[in-house]
């Protein structure tokens, strides 16, 4: 990288990778210092709040959000490994905080700040290849809140085609929901079941080893699926990915 | 325009509803002036206006028009026959009559009638032409019996609108509201002058009509795009349910 | 009204998962309204659908801002070209009226085009109770008339119905040979229904569009019964909602481009009618009588709303529910009442009652697919999230749907997010918790607390790792020898 001005973002690692996938925090940290990004993790982090916005909880779903706001005020950039997360923060703080003066105002500034982590790579570092190996065959779920609220299409993607030794194979009906949908899943466990076994066996027709997101929900999902039903394919999240194996061996993973 | 009845309402009077509607909108009394939407609070000069302008551009793309009118008809399931002579356009109605093997056949009463004397062609293939329309001998019942024992309608057109492949047909005196109904073939002719580019020209075209004539829309105005369509069943799609299953245009031009 | 059935949401749709032709049926509709959709906005270009659908949307705004006044006109202007209009509250009233037109002009056979507000009012109920004849014509509608169901889609009524079984129904009421040929059950259609046109008194209708201007009704249809709806009989209806008025005539084009792409991928459906009273006295024939029934039955309630008016600006193309991942498994009947689908979840429980369908604005994994088909760009999910929060917190009674269940885990949820430090107590006491259950790094086994257990009946859930983020980040990760290029 070009010598410039130090770049500090702070991780927003989300609770879910804080509680369940630590390692893609780790990863994430790792691919951004290598790119020479200053990364700090404000402690205090916990929960967006988004699975009790999404419940209609609105009034608790604010105090989480305010602690966001806390939390990050003084950061340059967040940054956060999730579409759905970076959305909340991005998107919906807006609406949470609509019409209440002073809130409203730091949550439009904390909008400008926050990018989801392939985003961030492409959009502020201008990272054209993160120069990792990861020699598998994958295929890339894009979560709907990335897509449709982050507006972050190809970003992920490119990043991923220049991982050495990794293929790509697209997924069929990519824009598709897998219905994990936060609560959703769990209140209405049957319907989120059959979205999700269309998505099963959308992975498995691309004969991919290895299923790739920006958003650790959806694969706990798909990936929860694919387990149960016995096939082998794994789940990665894309800063795992772009982290890649170290350099030795040669063998091709899966 | 017609005999007025008194109009008559049941249910809720209207001012009360409205009322209602009003108090939802947050307010307790009309408009004091009317709201300011331009498609409808244009003047009128600044309409005619737009309308000469609409004539004049027409004019000048007329011969682009008959092909991108042709083009969608045809996507639009229209069979198409062009052609400049009256004479094959008779010659193909005729032969169409004859392939169907009909015995009867009803037409509008409309003034395209007098450049093709299309009822001469098709009584010399021996088919009993009926002219759909009304004088002292005809009763109600007895237009709408023949124009059901037909086996082709056949009308103009008031517009052909080359953005969607449509055939408007604004049913009056002489133009029943059947006769492109009702029979299970439609032919329709239709002639250079008949074109427009847009929908667009003729809510305009009709809207200024509208406005000279007094606030007279006239009763029944219909875009035919195709055959009648279903796909109810299985999404499969079917031609000739309730409407049409086969429709042919005669482009005069 | 229709009977609402909106509290059996979650074992009709169980049902409904359950039933293979529906979903045979389904993933037809996907497939094929969602490629003609898109076909024929590439047809036009992105650029040119955006700027059609951001005139729709102002002109929606605009008509609703302004509904009294534009009512107000169109009143006057149907009335003016010999037309009656009629206002009605509600369901029974505008059933009402319906009943007293049919009586007061010895009305014995009606024929019916496709009408959603008809549904809703379930209008063929009182026309029987009343001694009319009543038959749909669309035949998608006919179909399920003599299935005695309702419709489970708005565009294709009938679409949860294969061949086969449309072929035994028409056997046993009809009398009809058996046949697989569905050409030949449209000619038979044709034939039966041909013959009830032609001997009926009246013709109902619903509305696509009103256009106030001019005091004109638009019929958007294929098949052509709604011409012979609105042709044949001497009188003709025409029922709608009061929020289907637009101000102009020039209005009209861009909905008439929106709505069938939006709807079947058509550039223009076959048929495209305008009513604008009865037949003139020179007209070949035509009605001699027209009356047009505008109905509210709750639609006041959305006008009034500021965050739910934009529910009443739907054209009702059925685009979100073809896109729609949770209808593309359940279907219509799921719902429960007449509109299904994403529009349906925030219509029917305004209309029948929030508490009374409390349910559906909680059947979508809110991934955004219906906003960004609809041609009017509607913000469902917005107002989804809008009801569920009024579902959760509203301070009325006849709103407020949470159970002590629900109220606790967010109470739970919310309080340990607040305090990090009994986060991280809580993911000790998870790690040793967890033992039991799980083998292989994961959860496979079914685990008796209730959310969980929701979701390990499918899916496996992955273990409680032996550190959090926050412990690998303050044993070491924040002072990681940075790695620089």
């Amino acid at each position: 990288m070009t010598q410039r001005d130090e770049v500090h973002a702070s991780l927003f690692v989300t609770c879910i990778v804080d509680q369940l996938y630590p390692q893609v925090g780790v990863s994430a940290v790792r691919v951004l210092r290598r790119h020479g990004v200053v990364v700090d993790f404000p402690e205090d982090q916990t929960c967006c709040g988004q699975p009790l916005y999404n419940s209609g909880f609105t009034q608790k779903a604010r105090q989480l959000a305010t602690r966001v706001l806390d939390s990050f005020s003084l950061s340059d950039y967040v940054v956060v490994p999730s579409g759905s997360c970076a959305a909340m923060l991005k998107v919906f703080y807006l609406e949470l905080f609509a019409g209440e003066s002073g809130l409203q105002e730091r949550a439009a500034e904390l909008a400008d700040k926050v990018y989801e982590f392939s985003e961030f790579l492409v959009k502020v570092l201008d990272v054209e290849d993160v120069g990792s190996r990861f020699p598998a065959k994958a295929t890339f779920h894009s979560g709907c809140h990335l897509l449709r609220e982050m507006e972050v299409q190809q970003e992920p993607l490119s990043l991923l085609e220049q991982v050495e030794g990794l293929e790509v194979a697209p997924l069929p009906q990519p824009d598709n929901c897998c219905g994990f949908g936060g609560t959703f899943s769990v209140k209405y466990p049957h319907i989120s079941q059959g979205m999700m076994d269309d998505k099963v066996s959308n992975v498995l027709s691309t004969g991919a080893n290895f299923l790739v997101s920006c958003d650790m929900s959806c694969l706990m999902h798909i990936g929860g699926g694919l387990s149960r039903q016995g096939h082998q394919v794994e789940i990665r999240h894309i800063a795992e990915v772009l982290e890649g194996l170290p350099d030795e061996g040669g063998q091709s993973l899966g | 325009m017609v005999e007025k009845q008194n109009a008559i309402s049941l249910g809720v009077p209207k001012d009360d509803f409205l009322g209602h509607v009003r108090r939802s909108l947050g307010r307790d009394q009309p408009l004091e002036t009317a709201p300011v939407h331009l498609p409808l609070t244009e003047n009128f000069a600044d309409l005619e206006v737009r309308a000469k302008a609409a004539t004049e551009r027409l004019e000048t793309i007329r011969g682009e028009l008959v092909d991108r009118f042709e083009e969608t008809a045809r996507v639009r399931n229209w069979n198409v026959f062009r052609t400049s002579s009256v004479e094959e356009s008779i010659g193909y109605m005729a032969d169409l009559a004859g392939r169907l093997g009909i015995s009867k056949a009803a037409r509008a009463d409309q003034p395209v009638f007098a450049e093709l004397a299309v009822d001469s062609a098709l009584q010399n293939t021996g088919i009993e032409l009926f002219v759909a329309a009304h004088d002292e001998s005809t009763s109600d019942l007895r237009v709408r019996q023949q124009i059901i024992e037909s086996g082709l309608g056949i009308t103009g057109a008031d517009y052909a609108v080359a953005e969607t492949g449509s055939v408007v047909v604004l049913p009056r005196k002489g133009l029943s509201r059947l006769v492109s109904l009702v029979p299970p073939v439609h032919l329709a002719i239709v002639r250079a002058k008949d074109l427009v580019e847009s929908i667009d020209d003729v809510f305009l075209f009709r809207r200024l009509e509208y406005l000279h004539k007094g606030g007279d829309m006239g009763s029944y105005l219909n875009f035919i795009t195709g055959p009648s369509r279903t796909a109810d069943i299985e999404m499969k799609l079917v031609v000739g349910v309730h409407g049409p299953r086969e429709v042919h245009l005669v482009l005069l031009a | 009204m229709a009977e609402v059935k909106t509290r059996d949401f979650v074992s009709a749709s169980d049902a409904a998962m359950r039933d293979a032709s529906l979903r045979r049926a389904l993933r037809q509709v996907g497939g094929g309204f969602n490629e003609a959709r898109l076909e024929a906005i590439e047809e036009v270009s992105w650029e040119t659908w955006e700027e059609w659908r951001e005139v729709a949307r102002r002109t929606k705004i605009h008509a609703l801002e302004n509904l009294d006044y534009y009512l107000e006109m169109l009143h006057d202007r149907v009335t003016a070209a010999g037309g009656h209009v009629h206002f009605a509250r509600d369901a029974a009233q505008a059933n009402a009226i319906v009943a007293e037109i049919a009586r007061s002009r010895s009305v014995k056979i009606a024929t019916k085009s496709k009408s959603m507000v008809s549904e809703e009012l379930d209008l063929n109920h009182t026309l029987d109770a009343n001694g009319v004849e009543v038959y749909e014509t669309d035949l998608g509608e006919y179909i399920i008339q003599l299935a005695g169901e309702t419709p489970s889609h708005l565009v294709a009524p009938a679409l949860h119905k294969t061949k086969e079984q449309v072929s035994e129904l028409f056997h046993q009421k009809l009398g009809v040979p058996l046949t697989d040929d569905i050409e030949e059950m449209a000619r038979v259609a044709r034939q039966v229904l041909r013959e009830k046109f032609l001997s009926a008194d009246l013709g109902i209708s619903g509305a696509n569009f009103l256009v106030a201007e001019t005091g004109t009704l638009v019929i958007i249809t294929n098949e052509g019964n709604g011409r012979l709806c609105t042709s044949a009989p001497r009188i003709h209806i025409g029922i709608t909602g009061m929020e289907k008025v637009i101000p102009s005539l020039q209005d009209l084009a861009v909905f008439l481009r929106l709505l069938p792409r939006s709807a079947t991928g058509q550039r223009l459906t076959s048929y495209v009618s305008m009513v604008t009273g009865p037949r003139r006295n020179d007209d070949e024939d035509g009605p001699e009588e027209f009356h047009l029934v505008l109905v509210d039955n709750g639609r006041s309630r959305l006008l009034a709303d500021p965050e739910l008016r934009e529910a009443l600006y739907c054209i009702r193309c059925g685009a979100c529910l073809n896109i729609c991942p949770v209808y593309g498994k359940i279907g219509g009947h799921a719902y429960g009442w007449v509109y299904p689908g994403p529009i349906g979840a925030i219509v029917s429980p305004t209309l029948v009652g929030l508490k009374e369908a409390k349910d559906l604005p909680h059947a979508s994994s809110l991934c955004g697919a219906c906003r960004e088909v609809c041609p009017i760009r509607i913000n469902i999910p917005r107002m989804l999230l809008h009801l569920r929060h009024r579902l959760a917190e509203s301070p009325l009674e006849t709103e407020n749907a949470t159970t002590t269940g629900e109220r606790q885990a967010a109470q739970a949820y919310s309080w340990l997010m607040s305090n990090p430090a009994a986060l991280s107590a809580a993911a000790k006491v998870g790690r040793l918790a967890q033992k039991p259950f799980v083998s292989g790094g994961k959860v496979s086994k079914r685990v008796p607390l209730p959310l969980v257990s929701r979701w390990t009946g499918g899916r496996d859930l992955p273990a409680m790792p032996r550190q959090t983020f926050r412990e690998i980040w303050a044993q070491g990760l924040e002072s990681e020898a940075e790695i620089r290029e």
